[in-house]
């Protein structure tokens, strides 16, 4: 049984395995500790094509989790939400982490987007700016294979790329087309093509080409799309060590603070202690301050790396409000990926000294699985219920508008009372999407998707009410800064408080703006690996 | 279009002197180009993630890897220092010019036929077009007694015809053309010809098919089930150039590295001729492949069911898991066959399952003009899709032979286990060492056991 490593990775996910990939391509030993089960894509498409139809709109029940790694599941009580929102986000604790169920939509941030604080006064600055970013960026496109606009018009942010994308972006389908033509005719808005992790008319990355399953969320039935499961083997390949169904719980540390081992749980509840010199904890925007909390000592009484008391703080997403309505003209979308394209500009402007910016998309969801009930309960049979399925796949439509939103300390992940089933305390989260982000709802966001449904055509478009969902895009929990005083690590996402610990991913970000978060916590995850690599290398 | 005129022109040895002797040095060596091409040097002598030419290349025998070597006009580490002479006789004779053999893994059986016009041509390019590699590659070293090369002149003596290419005057001037290219530089009997006692090709039943490693090379003859006398010259041309007669079948394994390196780059005009030549080729009967199978899925036996079914349900719920998103639910591809449908398709049709399943194990991958056809291979590479078990394949082999095929594959475990391996092993190795003992045959029997080797074209 390995006991040590030089390189030792709590995560499988995007974030650990490119970490993985850059130590190993460097020469150094990797070992990466997974909470969750090893399953083949193949389970996951049959598990999904075996749900009942309600089920298959919920982006995780093809992933039941295991015992001794509970995940936000329907059903059970794992992750708390207290506050006057609901935090209810969706990730896995399977290898290869919650890239199986993401879109693959990766927006990448504008150079205002990291300087909240001196462009309009709220929120945090960065610790670098854009052009500092750039290069990790088009890292992380090359490594994930990520498909995007030729032509800089129709790029996000526009003109700021120093390098293409390595493939063209994927047709829009007949629906986004039409929606594209409508936004620009009657609004004057940009609906530009997704820049996303497929793989766009080619193979790339030893994966086949998109063939338009229309299924990325719950699971690319093929590989097209990059999820961090393809790329566990070639580590293996390279000489990774990957342990699975290993639940870290505590970090220890020892001479000068530095992180000396981690404790796992094996599935039998067996106690494993793993050393080594480098320590990344890759486990997510939850998961990771929970086993900094969890990991509490004489040295560290509050948790590793929470000197600052900022560990479990500033938790961001992007909150979202989604509009489902009918049109009077068939759309008719579904053909290629669930999203495709979407509207960015509104995400900038100087009234984010007063509000939050939003993102706009129409989803390109096949509609079928989301109105075949709502045809059901027409009462219509036979050919009727038929033509109804089929009017209803054509003409309903689902606009969502992603918020950025601020960091603020009480937006706090605790540990609470109640114990998961090896014992370990069950993460809840203190939730308040807070005013900068309501009010884009109420004054900004909302009346521009009244006048995006009025463009297309609405016959019975509502408002969302006020209510927010979660848009599992988790940020914050272990924020970034120049200041030891107030940040939990620091630009390359070292933890200010332990000299060989890296925090990379979401958790560090300390701005949202409103494209997911992925492509961001990825180029974070190269930039750490450089520094530890130099690190290693320098010892 | 001057390439082709003098190609042609060279190939049927007409006026063949004249074109020549206006031939400037650049074009002499851009006409060699396209007899390296058609002979498809490429694909043997570049290593993987190599420099073209550069060798480093290991072809897989039953006795041993052979490494196909550095052909470029390196003087220290390729053929910078050969003669025209010298270069002429180690592709058509098999003789190196150090005067050692070459193995077979050479096709020279097939380039003795390269005119001597084409000939001159191949020698300009790859001396002066060609990019000088001055990297030593890794050498052959079969085991014993294989790793004897004087055991080829036997063989050479018993099977080696040095005549070049004679035109048929009873044949058109297209046909001609075709032969030239397919019994010389294509060298497709290499492949698709069984082989006799001594690894000979069996010249009674040519281009009837035979296995080449994982892959079976299939009946290419004129017959109309069993090989491909129900195609159409369009069809064909339209195989060589892309790899793919929609409806019919795909190239994998080293028929897709012969039509992404080769073929593809062939004029239309020659794989008119190509087709028309393989049209008239003697039908070799055998088993039906084509037409075969029909539209369908079991998903009513095993959807939302506990536990693993039986029977066919398991393959066609592995099917369902692994195949079905590309593939389609019922077998049928997708609209425009980049995807091809499993149903009227020669890998699933008739009883010879190699191709399917080396397919699964090995994925496809095919780059031409038409695009890049990559399909993820299911054996345990890194990007396997999924690492599917001998008895898995072999159920879902189960599965799609009766669905989509003619119901007769007869896969069991060990049988995918063998492929897995790459391909039938050979006990030729014992044999021979058992025959050199009992007799004094040595020298003929290690012929030809060399004569194996290269053998490496095929079709799926």
């Amino acid at each position: 049984m390995t006991s040590s490593s030089q390189v030792v990775i709590v995560g499988t996910g995007v974030v650990g395995a490119v970490i993985a990939e850059e130590c190993l391509d460097a020469g150094l030993e990797v070992l990466m500790i997974e909470a969750g089960p090893r399953v083949t894509r193949a389970e996951i498409v049959e598990n999904y094509r075996n749900l009942p139809l309600g089920a298959k709109p919920d982006a995780t029940a093809s992933y039941p989790p295991a015992d001794w790694a509970p995940h936000p599941f329907f059903g059970q009580d794992y992750l708390g939400s207290t506050g006057p929102d609901t935090y209810n986000p969706t990730y896995l604790r399977y290898a290869g982490g919650s890239t199986w169920h993401w879109a693959g939509t990766c927006w990448r941030l504008t150079p205002e987007d990291m300087q909240l604080r001196t462009l309009y006064g709220v929120g945090r600055d960065w610790a670098f700016d854009y052009a500092t970013l750039d290069p990790y960026y088009n890292k992380t496109e090359r490594a994930l294979g990520i498909c995007g606009p030729a032509d800089p018009a129709d790029q996000w942010p526009p003109r700021t790329r120093s390098m293409d994308y390595p493939m063209p972006h994927l047709p829009l389908s007949q629906g986004e087309q039409k929606f594209t033509r409508v936004m620009q005719d009657k609004l004057g808005l940009r609906n530009l093509p997704v820049a996303q992790a497929r793989n766009s008319g080619t193979p790339y990355d030893d994966r086949p080409a998109c063939c338009a399953n229309n299924n990325c969320v719950p699971v690319c039935p093929v590989g097209a799309k990059y999820d961090a499961a393809t790329a566990l083997k070639r580590l293996e390949a390279k000489g990774a060590t990957i342990l699975d169904n290993s639940v870290v719980y505590r970090a220890e540390t020892g001479e000068g603070n530095r992180i000396a081992a981690v404790h796992y749980y094996d599935r039998n509840r067996g106690s494993h202690r793993i050393a080594g010199e480098h320590f990344v904890l890759a486990c997510n925007g939850i998961e990771t301050p929970k086993l900094l909390l969890m990991s509490a000592d004489d040295r560290n009484p509050a948790g590793l790396a929470n000197s600052s008391d900022q560990v479990g703080r500033n938790i961001m997403d992007h909150p979202q409000q989604g509009y489902t309505f009918t049109v009077s003209e068939p759309y008719w979308l579904g053909a290629g990926p669930v999203v495709n394209s979407g509207i960015m500009e509104t995400s900038q402007g100087a009234f984010r000294s007063e509000h939050a910016g939003a993102y706009f998309r129409l989803n390109n969801f096949a509609r079928n699985r989301f109105i075949a009930q709502r045809a059901l309960k027409s009462g219509k049979v036979g050919r009727a219920l038929d033509e109804e399925i089929r009017r209803l796949t054509a003409t309903s439509v689902n606009i969502v508008s992603a918020h950025e939103m601020l960091p603020d300390p009480e937006n706090r992940l605790t540990l609470s009372s109640a114990k998961d089933w090896l014992g370990l305390p069950k993460p809840s989260v203190h939730w308040d999407v807070g005013e900068y982000t309501r009010r884009s709802s109420r004054d900004y966001s909302e009346p521009m998707v009244a006048r995006i449904a009025e463009a297309m055509g609405a016959t019975d478009f509502t408002p969302a009410g006020g209510k927010f969902s979660t848009s599992k895009h988790i940020m914050g929990g272990t924020i970034m800064g120049n200041d030891p005083a107030d940040s939990v690590v620091s630009g390359v996402c070292r933890a200010h408080d332990h000299d060989n610990l890296y925090l990379p991913g979401g958790g560090a970000m300390p701005s949202t703006a409103c494209g997911n978060s992925t492509i961001t916590m990825t180029s974070l995850a190269f930039m750490a690996a450089e520094a530890l690599i130099s690190e290693a290398k320098g010892a | 279009m001057n390439i082709v005129i003098f190609t042609l022109s060279a190939g049927l040895a007409l006026a063949a002197g004249a074109a020549c002797a206006q031939e400037t040095p650049q074009a002499l060596a851009e006409r060699g180009r396209y007899i390296a091409t058609a002979s498809d040097c490429v694909a043997c002598h570049t290593g993987p993630g190599g420099k073209p030419f550069a060798g480093n290349h290991v072809i897989a025998s039953p006795v041993g890897g052979i490494v196909a070597t550095n052909i470029t006009p390196s003087v220290t580490h390729g053929i910078g220092s050969y003669t025209e002479e010298q270069f002429s006789d180690a592709v058509r004779r098999g003789i190196r010019a150090d005067g050692a053999n070459l193995y077979p893994a050479m096709p020279y059986t097939a380039f003795s036929k390269i005119t001597d016009e084409d000939m001159q041509a191949l020698y300009a390019y790859f001396m002066t077009a060609v990019e000088p590699v001055d990297e030593a590659g890794a050498e052959t070293a079969l085991p014993f007694p294989f790793g004897i090369r004087a055991s080829m002149i036997g063989w050479n003596l018993l099977f080696r015809d040095t005549a070049t290419f004679e035109p048929d005057p009873s044949k058109s001037e297209e046909w001609n053309r075709g032969a030239y290219l397919a019994e010389g530089p294509g060298h497709c009997s290499a492949c698709h010809t069984p082989r006799g006692l001594l690894m000979q090709e069996d010249g009674s039943r040519f281009l009837a098919g035979a296995q080449v490693g994982p892959w079976h090379a299939p009946n290419i003859t004129s017959d109309p089930e069993a090989g491909i006398g129900s195609w159409s010259k369009d069809e064909i041309i339209a195989y060589l150039g892309t790899g793919r007669a929609e409806g019919k079948a795909q190239a994998g394994g080293s028929m897709a590295e012969a039509v992404e390196h080769s073929f593809s780059k062939l004029t239309p005009e020659d794989l008119g001729a190509i087709a028309t030549y393989l049209a008239d080729v003697p039908a070799v009967s055998g088993p039906a492949r084509f037409g075969q199978g029909r539209p369908g899925n079991m998903a009513a036996s095993f959807r939302g069911l506990d536990g693993m079914p039986g029977g066919l349900a398991r393959g066609a719920q592995i099917y369902s898991a692994n195949c079905a998103s590309c593939h389609g639910f019922d077998g049928q591809g997708t609209a425009d066959q980049y995807y091809p449908s499993l149903y009227g398709n020669s890998a699933t049709g008739g009883p010879e399952a190699a191709n399917f399943i080396a397919a699964v194990l090995n994925g496809v991958d095919r780059e031409t003009a038409e695009g890049h056809v990559f399909m993820p291979p299911f054996g345990t590479q890194p990007n396997a899709f999924n690492s599917l078990s001998d008895d898995e394949i072999a159920a879902l082999a189960a599965y799609v032979s009766a669905s989509y095929g003619d119901g007769s594959f007869a896969v069991t475990p060990d049988d995918v286990a063998e492929i897995r391996a790459g391909g039938p092993a050979s006990g030729l190795l014992l044999w021979v060492r058992w025959l050199m003992g009992a007799a004094g045959l040595a020298v003929l029997i290690l012929a030809g056991v060399a004569g194996l080797a290269k053998r490496r074209r095929m079709a799926a």
